[in-house]
């Protein structure tokens, strides 16, 4: 037994010096990497920084003709570059991995048993913007992997081609589909050429997809899908879904958005429903929508009334005249009842006044507001 | 009972102690193998991750950080500077005043121009103490909300802080920490990634002393001067670093630290907040979390991330780190206790059956076993149960291996994210890894113990408190103050 310890003692011995010549192997590798990198990376990096900061005009030709292993060295900043700009010296950094062949290799890539090279590839495509690459990339929205589908869904948002609408909202309609939010960005990004499409797929029968149509008509600003967004808003029977349309509706910042907004308001409505409602109606910005929200003031829900008084709030002079009227009205009945100041205030004063501080402290009202309160 | 019965019993005991060592570090190496594969994987994805479109996505969720803060005025403004510039497209901060009696309320009123406002605080998770007031920043009232209470605990600070919380997402963040720059966005990506599942995801915290703040960031990582902190630095690279990255991988992570972990509100909500009656109110949170979606069959992700970091001071002293350590593994014994009823209870699929039983066995009775051997050893010696021979190999074997599974995360650290860029720092580290094993360990073993006894006995907790060094930071300007210069009431 003594035997097996020794034994024992011997091979941690061995294996603990192993890990410390590890530690200084990996060190010294990536220290002598690092340098060699920066070396060859200085010239290219120059050349590059001098073409974006002449917007493209000049210099393209150098940076194609950077031999490969010096590229590479390079290429990490080029890509970051090239998601960070726009208009001129994108197109002109695009035209730069183009003439390099970049675009054919990731058009293959696209097709390697690695997911990991899948993704880069799709990543890549998406920064150049290429719509040639839409149906490929369309492709790899039913990628066995869940992040190269990812990858792909933002690749298509930045290329921003109409096409590819129908095939983002049916990768929502699958066992594993591609997160909402993402999709959701994506969907907007292919712009108003997509409204049709999203449109008609508010009756799409997955709760999920809808919503997810709906928040993308939101971002487009779609005004002219409100009458379906107030029908979904009424009849659907997803209560997600619902308050989708109707943080929709908000955005969407039409008149016609007004009446199916107050509706929802109705104590009746689920409370999540009700405060999406008092919310949407303070972004519509309609000083119609005033008595409705003041009405809300004193309601049980917390989130109904709070959501309400921050929709009077945002909806300028007259809501906040609105919410002035409430903390006066309580003021003046305490004062009649002998109460006076030390009287607890209601939760409609309470939100009115937590409101009015508010549009005091960011200049909405005057700084009055807030030493009344 | 016999002398010699006694022998055998001594001698059977040294053998198991010796196999539970052995066990032990070879779950810590198991752990720490699954962390390097997530950091391999982790890096092989970092290009295409889609950190910046997420940052400039108008969908992005935005995140409430509950920042909690007791008597923290020597730092409070660097780390609430600090969080102002992180790179995050929608988040604000709330920093609940726990009834302080130093300054750190005047500090963070003068620096940013605080202003008293009415709130109406909601009781969506119950809280014990009384809201005194409610401030904002004069120039950015949406972002910087500060509350003064009456003080309470860190539980009751959160649960206040959640109730004043408007977005979807919170983020527990204490008022000690610097967080790197993309912390945020790192932590709450898998959020966006998979909205529907993911319910929290810790962030990884690493040691700050020693390194260079300036204006509430880290700009330069540095192993601290004293081998205390250096220990803690190895320790917090091989427990929690990759410990918990390991869990995160085996489905099994039930501890996100206080110091920077993020929710889903509405769950928070729903599971009634931070619990009062233990002192690992984070990691019972996560627990409670388990058992509730668990138990409602929902499917649900818990996630550990482990870069970018958030940086915290350690303990510099024997004493708070003897209250430190007693602190959490009374918060371990209680967590355990209040939800026994897990463990090893298939309904909780890993967490009953793996990730709950493994800290039973490897976290909660791993210091009365290294007392054990330190007491059954030299007895079993003196009754000449087992010889000399025996004795000093196997405490050879069992820090030996102890030595090499800190090792294993020494290179981990130095291939995947290599913090530590200086040559003596890496030798320090080395070291640090040996002298754990004199002292440390086993004084650790003895704080340990009497943290679970504590529990168990159900004596009044207490935090105590740690004297902060602060973090300087002369470069950041002051948030710029426009209006009217009245000062607030």
């Amino acid at each position: 037994m003594l035997r097996l310890f020794t034994v024992t003692i011997v091979v941690l011995a061995a294996v603990v010096a192993v890990l410390g010549a590890a530690l200084v192997a990996v060190r010294t590798v990536r220290t002598v990497r690092r340098r060699k990198l920066a070396a060859l990376a200085a010239g290219p990096r120059r050349a590059l920084l001098n073409f974006v900061a002449d917007n493209g005009h000049d210099g393209g030709h150098d940076l194609v003709a950077i031999p490969d292993h010096a590229w590479r060295a390079v290429e990490p900043a080029a890509l970051s570059l090239l998601g960070k700009l726009r208009g001129e010296a994108h197109l002109a950094l695009v035209s730069v991995f183009l003439r390099r062949g970049a675009a054919r290799t990731a058009l293959g890539a696209l097709h390697s048993r690695s997911p990991v090279r899948r993704a880069r590839a799709a990543q890549l495509l998406g920064d150049l913007e290429l719509r040639q690459a839409v149906p490929e990339l369309c492709r790899l929205l039913t990628d066995r992997h869940e992040e190269v589908r990812v990858v792909a869904v933002r690749a298509l948002g930045r290329i921003g081609d109409p096409a590819a609408a129908w095939r983002l909202i049916a990768s929502l309609d699958r066992p594993d589909p591609v997160p909402s939010l993402l999709a959701t960005q994506a969907l907007a990004q292919l712009g108003p050429d997509a409204e049709l499409t999203l449109s008609a797929a508010l009756d799409h029968p997955q709760a999920r997809v809808r919503a997810v149509c709906l928040n993308a008509l939101g971002q487009l600003g779609a005004a002219g899908a409100v009458q379906r967004v107030a029908r979904v808003l009424r009849e659907d029977t997803v209560l997600d879904v619902r308050i989708a349309a109707a943080a929709t509706l908000g955005k969407l910042g039409t008149r016609s958005a007004l009446d199916p907004l107050t509706r929802a308001l109705i104590p009746a409505r689920p409370t999540p429903l009700r405060a999406a409602a008092a919310r949407a109606l303070g972004e519509l910005g309609s000083p119609a929508a005033v008595p409705a929200l003041a009405a809300l003031l004193d309601d049980d829900a917390y989130r109904v009334a709070h959501e309400a008084a921050q929709a009077l709030r945002r909806l300028g002079p007259k809501g906040l005249a609105a919410l002035r009227e409430v903390v006066e009205r309580e003021k003046r009945m305490a004062g009649e009842s002998g109460a006076g100041a030390h009287a607890r205030p209601s939760p409609a004063r309470a939100h009115a006044q937590e409101a009015l501080a508010l549009a005091a402290v960011s200049g909405a009202a005057p700084s009055g507001d807030l030493v009344a309160v | 009972m016999s002398t010699e019965a006694v022998r055998q019993l001594l001698f059977v005991t040294d053998w198991a102690i010796f196999a539970y060592f052995v066990a032990l570090n070879s779950s810590y190496l198991v752990l720490i193998g699954l962390a390097g594969m997530e950091f391999a994987r982790h890096l092989r994805r970092q290009p295409f991750a889609g950190g910046d479109d997420m940052f400039r996505s108008p969908l992005t969720l935005p995140v409430s950080l509950i920042v909690p803060a007791y008597n923290e005025g020597a730092g409070i403004v660097a780390a609430v500077q600090a969080m102002t510039a992180l790179r995050y497209p929608r988040y604000e901060i709330v920093v609940v005043d726990d009834g302080s009696t130093d300054d750190t309320f005047e500090r963070l009123r003068e620096q940013f121009d605080l202003v008293e406002v009415p709130r109406v605080v909601p009781g969506e998770v119950p809280y014990r103490s009384q809201v005194l007031s409610v401030h904002v920043a004069r120039d950015h009232p949406e972002t910087l909300t500060v509350v003064r209470k009456t003080n309470g605990g860190k539980s009751d600070a959160l649960n206040v802080g959640i109730n004043l919380s408007r977005h979807p997402l919170v983020c527990m963040v204490d008022a000690d920490s610097v967080l790197d720059p993309d912390a945020l966005l790192a932590v709450a990506k898998p959020f966006g990634d998979d909205p529907l599942r993911v319910a929290a995801c810790g962030g990884v915290v690493r040691i700050a002393n020693g390194c260079t703040v300036v204006g509430g960031r880290v700009v330069d990582v540095r192993m601290p001067r004293r081998w205390l902190l250096r220990i803690q630095v190895v320790e917090y690279l091989r427990a929690f670093l990759m410990g918990r990255t390991g869990w995160s991988r085996l489905g099994g992570l039930v501890v996100i630290s206080g110091a920077f972990g993020i929710f889903r509100r509405d769950l928070v909500v729903r599971v009634g907040g931070m619990a009062y009656d233990t002192i690992g109110e984070d990691a019972e949170l996560v627990v409670r979390l388990h058992h509730h979606l668990r138990e409602r069959g929902e499917d649900y992700r818990v996630i550990f991330v482990a870069e970018p970091v958030s940086w915290s001071e350690a303990p510099a002293s024997l004493r708070v780190l003897g209250r430190q350590r007693r602190r959490w593994h009374r918060g371990i014994a209680e967590i355990l206790r209040k939800h026994r009823g897990m463990i090893v209870n298939p309904r909780y699929g890993r967490i009953g059956l793996i990730a709950l039983p493994y800290y039973v066995v490897f976290e909660l009775f791993a210091p009365f076993i290294e007392l054990a051997a330190l007491v059954l050893v030299p007895l079993g010696l003196w009754a000449d149960a087992v010889d000399l021979e025996f004795a000093w190999r196997f405490a050879l074997v069992a820090y030996g291996y102890g030595l090499l599974v800190s090792l294993v995360a020494l290179v981990i650290e130095e291939v995947s994210f290599h913090r530590y860029p200086r040559w003596s720092d890496l030798w320090r580290g080395v070291l640090a890894a040996v002298l754990e094993n004199f002292g440390y360990r086993q004084v650790l073993a003895v704080w340990q113990v009497a943290g679970a006894a504590s529990a168990w006995r159900g004596r009044q907790a207490v935090w105590g408190s740690m004297q902060r060094q602060g973090f300087d930071s002369p470069s950041v300007p002051p948030l710029e103050t426009v209006g009217p210069g009245a000062r607030p009431r």
